[in-house]
């Protein structure tokens, strides 16, 4: 039945009733009949008219009209930057972005850091929520919960900027009349779209190895695309990043927290850097190219290391690019709300870290500690931040705090020791790139051979080793400055900072070589084979994308 | 405006004849064949005509009619049919026409009320199950479902214990994951938004405080509940029919004048608790465990969880008028209620009018009946974190310290005092509902047997739910928070207009009985819901009553509408009293479905055949009924939330803004979309046997149904790239569910004149439900976790996984040792219990990780057995009902959350549950399949015993009863209730309680 057939029924009743007993109806019902028929008619129309069914939103936007709105481009790229930042809509939890996890887990940075650094020798977690025990022993499957979130995060950072596209080419900004000012911010709102795009890219080959590549050009829908290599993506990367490089601002000049020309080059820098992990050819010439690029910028190394993880580290001039929190505006149960968090514990007194309360969650394993020359701060200051007090050196066991050592370096309190905003939530902006990394990158470049001056490098090398000594006590010579030097002193400057897994493989420690405490799920350690390089798509994933190939060994 | 066009073009049709052909009347009593009493009740049905009535209390009917000559029908439970032919009636006139009826087999529901109509049972082809007031369940019943429970074979009615709690019911197992697998309630003809989706972002909105929406109409004005359950008798329903229907009808008034009074005062204890430790063994586990924490152990021995109990008094009150005279009837009732729960703090309390009203205008052509009911519940609820602190707490510890204050731990991690939350915290609802009709039935002069009806409904709902947690709440002490007011205030406005036409003729020449009906259906549904949110407050003495300023107040504010719009028909046939026809068909059109597809069809059609009628079946002495049916149909289940056809975009919050250089924005993000989002389909099959045996004092069925849903909408992973989120909601999963159901009503001792009687029924049902396909791709990776349980952070303990049942425990598979308790030991050597010691790699890759959880067992019972027993002798009456589950599995939550040592380490240490003696695990093993444990059980739900005093001057009647509820439970489990929601999780679970019940009715 169509809806005109529908009423059609109801004509056919009527119909029934003027003509199944015409004898009575003429005789008896003549005035009453003719009402009828009048009624009839009017419900025959009544019945038409009453099959509307538009009702559109009211309460919320759509994509119909949500761009009807000067504002609304900005509040759209703000939020692309937003999916590094919170877990949804409503801070700290509520209208969570992606799905299939608890919504404080399934926040950019607390999942891209625990699969960076927890199955590592910088930390394991104690905790015993689904899956984060496979994360410490790396002995991940591909229904983990965390890998499977991290993976959705990439997409939907990548949807948000496609989306973003679409919605502002140029004949759809002429024909909602974008001019002026604004049509210069939205030029520039697309260059930052395409950045984190890419930084997303990267993040996701770095984790996941080959990867469907879905643009702009791809209309939304539920046409599963295609797998692309890992190395197209790298290509793909490195092009979108020279594209855009010219459409946003110098170094420094782009307003806090939104990606420059530095961020650009920082990022280019950490793919040619580990392009010979991406594409099998290595690439640090170019590496070292782009780091001079960053090294240009007017960056300066922060006089305290300390400040780089504290409340008002946002003042620090070493940044590069950074993912800001604020405990009373941009809140998340992710982030540094998580890195402050769930480093206290045991012995140590939260409020003192300007929090609520500890999470008993994140230790150091013995051989990270082992890197430094003590566990105390001195003489390497860097290591100030391990907690002695109650806690064992040795990881007996991974599931209980007070084995290992804790190593809280974000805190939540600024540089004069005032506390955050709020003790539950962190004001600690997350320091992704900065000038300290840049620097190491550049004598990894240099020995690894891509040109640039073995000098230059040793200088910046022995300025990070005088700031964590105070002084000249820590320097070393040409002859010490080694790849596994290099590789160690990534540790010690970096550590709890997210690199750690891509530094190990690039340095081939990850899996087949290196052994620390509960690697392979064994007290003492032992190497884990080597597919483990590369995480294993999820497997919902590969039931919802049949085009997709399973990685190597999972 | 062109609604407004529309209301009154129908509005219109009622009044639209004013001149009339005379009527006559028929009138007469029914008595019982046996001592020549009264028949309260009974149904007498004018033969080809949809005229009837019910006698009222002295036995007595009145029927107007047409002039003519009629076979009149009278059907009562209990009894055998009658008829009388020949009944002449002229214009004017008033014919006698009086009845006495043999007692006989209790059979359910002579004439079943359907969807848009009524039908005789044995003509019926679907499956319909009608249960009579004087069978429902009595005692302590706040909500309506429970009226019915274990009384109809393949309706699972499932509670959460509370008073008025949450209540689901299954017809048939559910069809749905993620909208609703609650059935379509109808309330004298208006559909009511009760069901609600596993994910409360995806269901349809609706306004209730917490509780169960229906706890807004009285049980006390319910006459009957019937329940549709197969696509024959559903699909009428259409996009709304898949889970089955609910049909309420409530009571009106007979001839004459009854004034009643009715009243019951109970008392609720509990009955079942969990099994943790006492002092003196947690102090032991403290001592080896965690020595460290000695110093933190109190000296108290408290029992917490009995802290927060009580003997929870409730009582019940009923004051009805109703009466009639002619042909108008009308009945007025005002009830009031009050249930405490049986933890402190939680009450329901409900204040309700019902009022009906009939009569018969225009010389009797014209029906007009009204029903309005209204009703203001107020409930408090205990303070959430309560049951779950007063479960973890260290009875070690005391209530308060020797300073006088509650006793709380000073780290956060430590659960929070539940009695200084019980005292602090105030949680409360109030709901105002009312729903009423109006309702036109012309028959129209010059058709024979052809009537129209317009019917005008509304439903109204508007529910407060308002949360204050002082600043002296531990909560806010640990956080800093100053305490925090929240206030949501949903409203809802549905309008109903429905039309339909009616012809019911006899076609003698054809030896047939055709009923044919029609009509068309508009629904407009109207929701509106403001919240605030207010936290830091400057002071506490306001408490729930205001927001005396505040660090940060947040208001929400949201409107939504929806409409449905329907036709349908349905065409019965009845072919020389013995092959049964019935074709029905509806279309609607929903603003819920996208626009590509917003409109759909759901015919259905079935058949039956009285073989018994045949005359090769006159021999067969011993069986006195026999009917076979078959029926198909398709349904639909559109209960999701409105626009999810659209791609919305949500702003940020003033908690979630973003950075951006110098500013923090409100930031702006587009939701995943399928704009072509449809309607849930379900394909059911029946085949049925209807039997009676003995003269009828034993009749039974069997059915046997297979219902495949397709395009089950499901909010699944999607290819990464392809949408704005990893999840977008679709059409894209199969379900099926296969069973069979028997029901066997018997009439065990028969004794006349006051002897000893005693009814019995006894039904079971076997339900099989397996998920089929939830996604595009079927690698056999495609899962999605459901099933939250406290325990790590996020951790889920089901799976939606095709192959196997919806809800199925995701779990390891432990090891047993030699004793058959769960392995808790280093059986590898590497100086370490882990879960390569514990449980099985059961993918083989050497390696025990997420991969190895792998579906194990439901929560859905393999079989439901109900068994009711009615029992008279003299003035005293008895009944009670039983019922039993098989193959249930529960998940037992409070065990594996407290069942490991390690609880005691750490800064607030808590107490452990039982198991932990057996098991003696240190670490949690929450995903071991250890804690899924057969649920199954037989339970006496209910026995009462009532005595009706002799003749009383001044009264018609006096009967005085008691009732025990949860009279005792038989199972295995180990946990607090085997029945543990819908979805078998026991996670801090209201208790079960027993409750006793004593009252009264008086008849003026």
């Amino acid at each position: 039945m169509s809806p005109v057939s529908g009423t059609q029924s109801l004509a056919a009743l009527a119909a029934t009733v003027s003509h199944d007993q015409p004898m009575k109806f003429e005789r008896l019902m003549f005035p009453t009949a003719r009402r009828t028929l009048f009624v009839s008619a009017l419900l025959v129309a009544a019945t038409v008219a009453c099959t509307d069914l538009s009702v559109a939103p009211k309460s919320t936007l759509t994509d119909a009209n949500a761009f009807n709105e000067p504002g609304s481009y900005k509040a759209y790229i703000a939020k692309i930057y937003g999916g590094l930042q919170v877990s949804g809509q409503e801070g700290p939890a509520g209208r969570p972005d992606i799905q299939g996890i608890d919504e404080g887990f399934g926040g950019y940075i607390r999942l891209i850091w625990q699969m960076q650094e927890l199955p590592t020798e910088e930390t394991a977690i104690a905790w015993n929520d689904a899956g984060v025990q496979e994360l410490n022993t790396q002995l991940w499957g591909s229904n983990n919960q965390f890998l499977v979130a991290m993976y959705g995060r990439v997409y939907f950072q990548v949807g948000l900027v496609n989306e973003f596209l679409r919605q502002t080419t140029d004949a759809l900004l002429a024909s909602r009349g974008v001019t002026g000012d604004l049509l210069a911010d939205v030029k520039r709102y697309r260059a930052e779209a395409r950045f984190l795009r890419a930084l997303s890219y990267w993040h996701g080959i770095d984790l996941f190895g080959d990867l469907p590549l879905v643009t702009e050009e791809f209309a939304l829908g539920l046409t599963p695309p295609k797998q692309s290599t890992r190395t197209e993506i790298f290509q793909y990367i490195v092009s979108e990043l020279t594209a855009i490089r010219n459409d946003l601002p110098a170094p420094r000049a782009g307003g806090y927290g939104r990606a420059d020309q530095g961020a650009v080059a920082m990022l280019l820098a950490k793919v040619y850097l580990n392009a010979q992990v991406y594409s099998g050819t290595a690439r640090y010439a170019d590496a070292r190219t782009e780091i001079e690029k960053v090294i240009a910028g007017s960056y300066t190394l922060d006089p305290s290391y300390a400040h780089l993880f504290l409340a008002d580290n946002h003042t620090s001039p070493e940044l590069v690019f950074s993912i800001p929190y604020d405990g009373a505006k941009t809140q998340s149960y992710g982030g540094t709300t998580f890195l402050t968090h769930a480093a206290v514990g045991g012995s140590m007194d939260a409020k003192n870290f300007g929090l609520d309360g500890g999470w008993y969650g994140l230790r150091a394993r013995p051989e990270f500690v082992a890197l430094f020359p003590s566990t105390s701060g001195a003489p390497d200051r860097r290591s100030g931040a391990l907690w002695t007090d109650g806690q064992t050196v040795a990881m007996t066991n991974l599931t209980d705090f007070s084995k290992g050592l804790p190593a809280p370096k974000f805190r939540n309190v600024t540089s004069t020791g005032a506390p955050g905003s709020s003790g539950g939530f962190a004001d600690v902006d997350f320091p992704m790139f900065r000038l300290g990394d840049a620097y190491l990158m550049y004598a990894e470049a240099v020995v690894r051979g891509g040109g640039g001056s073995r000098a230059t490098a040793l200088g910046y090398i022995n300025a990070l080793r005088a700031r964590a000594y105070g002084g000249a006590g820590g320097n070393i010579t040409d002859a010490q400055m080694t790849l596994d030097f290099l590789r160690d002193e990534r540790a010690r400057e970096l550590y709890w900072e997210g690199h750690r897994r891509t530094d190990l493989i690039r340095f081939d420690r990850f899996t087949t070589n290196g052994v620390w405490a509960w690697k392979g799920n064994v007290a003492a350690g032992k190497t884990t084979e080597a597919f483990r390089n590369l995480y294993p798509l999820p497997a919902t994933e590969l039931s919802s994308n049949p085009n997709l190939k399973q990685n190597a060994g999972y | 405006m062109r609604q407004t066009f529309c209301v009154v073009a129908v509005g219109t049709l009622g009044l639209a004849h004013l001149a009339h052909a005379q009527t006559g009347r028929i009138s007469g009593a029914v008595t019982t064949a046996e001592g020549a009493r009264p028949v309260v009740g009974a149904q007498v049905i004018v033969a080809g005509t949809t005229t009837g009535s019910v006698t009222r209390d002295d036995g007595r009917y009145v029927i107007t009619v047409q002039p003519g000559t009629y076979t009149v029908r009278v059907i009562r439970l209990g009894f055998s049919p009658d008829s009388l032919t020949g009944v002449v009636v002229t214009a004017g006139g008033e014919t006698t026409a009086n009845f006495s009826l043999q007692v006989s087999a209790a059979v359910l529901g002579n004439v079943v009320i359907v969807g848009y109509g009524t039908q005789e049972a044995r003509n019926r082809t679907g499956v319909v199950a009608s249960v009579d007031s004087s069978q429902f369940n009595t005692g302590r019943v706040v909500s309506p479902e429970q009226l019915i429970t274990a009384k109809v074979a393949g309706v699972q009615v499932i509670t959460d214990n509370e008073p008025g709690g949450g209540i689901n019911i299954r017809i048939r197992g559910g069809t749905s994951v993620t909208s609703s697998s609650e059935p379509l309630f109808v309330l004298d003809g208006v559909p009511l938004p009760v069901g609600s989706g596993s994910n409360a972002a995806l269901g349809a909105p609706q306004v209730k405080t917490g509780r169960n929406p229906l706890n807004f109409l009285n049980p006390a004005d319910i006459a009957n509940i019937t329940v549709l359950k197969d696509a024959s008798a559903t699909a009428i329903y259409g996009s709304r029919g898949a889970n089955g229907v609910v049909l309420i009808t409530t009571k009106s008034g007979t001839q004459g004048t009854q004034l009643t009074y009715s009243a019951s005062v109970s008392n609720s204890v509990v009955s079942r608790e969990a099994d943790l430790l006492d002092a003196t063994q947690y102090r032991a586990a403290v001592s080896q465990y965690a020595p460290e924490n000695l110093s933190k152990l109190g000296t108290a021995n408290t029992d917490w969880r009995g802290e927060i109990q009580r003997s929870a008094l409730g009582q019940d009150h009923l004051l009805a008028f109703a009466g009639g005279r002619d042909d108008l009837h009308y009945r007025l009732s005002l009830g009031y209620s009050d249930q405490n729960g049986v933890i402190e703090d939680t009450k329901v309390q409900r204040t309700s009018v019902a009022l009906s009203y009939g009569d018969q205008l225009l010389d009797k052509r014209l029906d007009v009946s009204a029903n309005l009911k209204g009703s203001r519940t107020n409930d408090r609820f205990t303070p959430t974190g309560v049951l779950g602190a007063a479960t973890a707490f260290a009875p070690t510890q005391p209530i308060r310290t020797a300073s006088g204050d509650y006793f709380q731990w000073s780290d956060q991690l430590g659960a929070n005092n539940p009695l200084s939350d019980l005292e602090l915290i105030h949680d409360d609802g109030r709901l105002d509902r009312s729903v009423g009709n109006i309702e036109s039935k012309y028959t129209v002069p010059w058709v024979a047997g052809l009537t129209a009806t317009v019917r005008a409904g509304y439903d109204y709902a508007r529910a407060v739910r308002s949360n204050f947690t002082p600043s002296t709440a531990q909560g806010q002490v640990e956080t800093n928070g100053g305490g925090s007011f929240s206030r949501n205030t949903p409203a809802m406005t549905n309008t109903l207009l429905e039309l339909f036409g009616n012809y019911n003729r006899r076609l003698e020449g054809l030896q047939s009985d055709l009923d044919i009906t029609g009509g068309y259906t508009y629904e407009q549904s109207d929701y509106d819901s403001t919240r605030v949110l207010a936290t830091g407050l400057s002071t506490d003495l306001l408490g729930e009553n205001g927001i005396p300023g505040a660090e940060s107040q947040q208001t929400f504010y949201d409107s939504q509408e929806s409409r449905l719009v329907s036709f349908f028909g349905r065409a019965n046939w009845t072919l020389k009293d013995k092959y049964l026809f019935t074709g029905s068909v509806r279309r609607d059109g929903s603003s819920r479905f996208g626009a590509d597809n917003q409109w759909g069809v759901f015919p259905a059609a079935a058949f039956a055949w009285r073989v018994i009628e045949e005359p090769f079946m006159k021999d067969v002495g011993w069986l006195n009924d026999l009917k076979l049916r078959i029926s198909w149909g398709l349904n639909g289940n559109q209960e999701f939330a409105n626009y999810l056809a659209y791609s919305t975009y949500t702003s940020s919050t003033s908690l979630a803004q973003v950075q951006f250089g110098n500013e923090f924005v409100t930031t702006l993000r587009p939701s995943a979309v399928d704009a072509n989002i449809k309607w849930e389909e379900t394909a059911s099959t029946n085949f049925g046997i209807d039997m009676g045996f003995l003269s009828g004092r034993l009749t039974g069925s069997i059915d046997y149904y297979l219902k495949n849903t397709n395009d089950l909408i499901f909010n699944v992973p999607v290819a990464a790239g392809t949408n704005l989120s990893n999840f977008v909601t679709t059409n894209i999963g199969d379900m099926e569910n296969r069973g069979i159901e028997l029901a066997l009503n018997g009439r065990v001792i028969e004794g006349a004149n006051g002897a000893f009687t005693w009814d019995a029924s006894i039904n079971a049902a076997h339900n099989k439900n397996k998920l089929t396909r939830i996604n595009a791709g079927s690698t056999g990776g495609e899962q999605v976790l459901v099933g939250a349980i406290d325990g790590g952070v996020g951790s889920n303990i089901e799976v939606l996984k095709p192959g196997s049942p919806i809800n199925s425990f995701l779990v390891y598979r432990h090891k047993l040792g030699a004793n058959g308790k769960p392995l808790y030991e280093d059986t590898n050597g590497d100086n370490n219990i882990n879960e390569k010691d514990l449980y099985v790699d059961i993918n083989g890759d050497g390696n025990i990780n997420q991969d190895d959880r792998q579906p194990f067992e439901s929560p859905a019972p393999d079989w439901i057995f109900g068994a009711s027993s009615q029992m008279t002798w003299r003035s005293f009456d008895a009944s009670f009902t039983a019922r039993a589950y098989l193959g249930n599995y529960v998940y037992n939550n409070i065990a594996s959350n407290l069942g490991h040592y390690s609880a005691v380490r750490g800064a607030a240490p808590g107490n452990l549950d039982a198991s932990v003696l057996s098991y003696g695990f240190v670490n949690p093993q929450y995903f071991s399949d250890v804690y899924v444990e057969d649920g199954s059980f037989l339970r006496l739900d209910n026995i009462t015993v009532g005595y009706r005093v002799p003749k009383v001057r001044g009264l018609s009647q006096i009967r005085i009863y008691g009732t025990v509820q949860n009279v005792f439970t038989v199972t295995g489990y180990s946990g607090i209730d085997p029945t543990a929601g819908v979805n078998g999780i026991d996670r801090n679970i209201y208790p079960q309680a027993r409750t006793f019940t004593t009252g009264f009715t008086v008849g003026f």
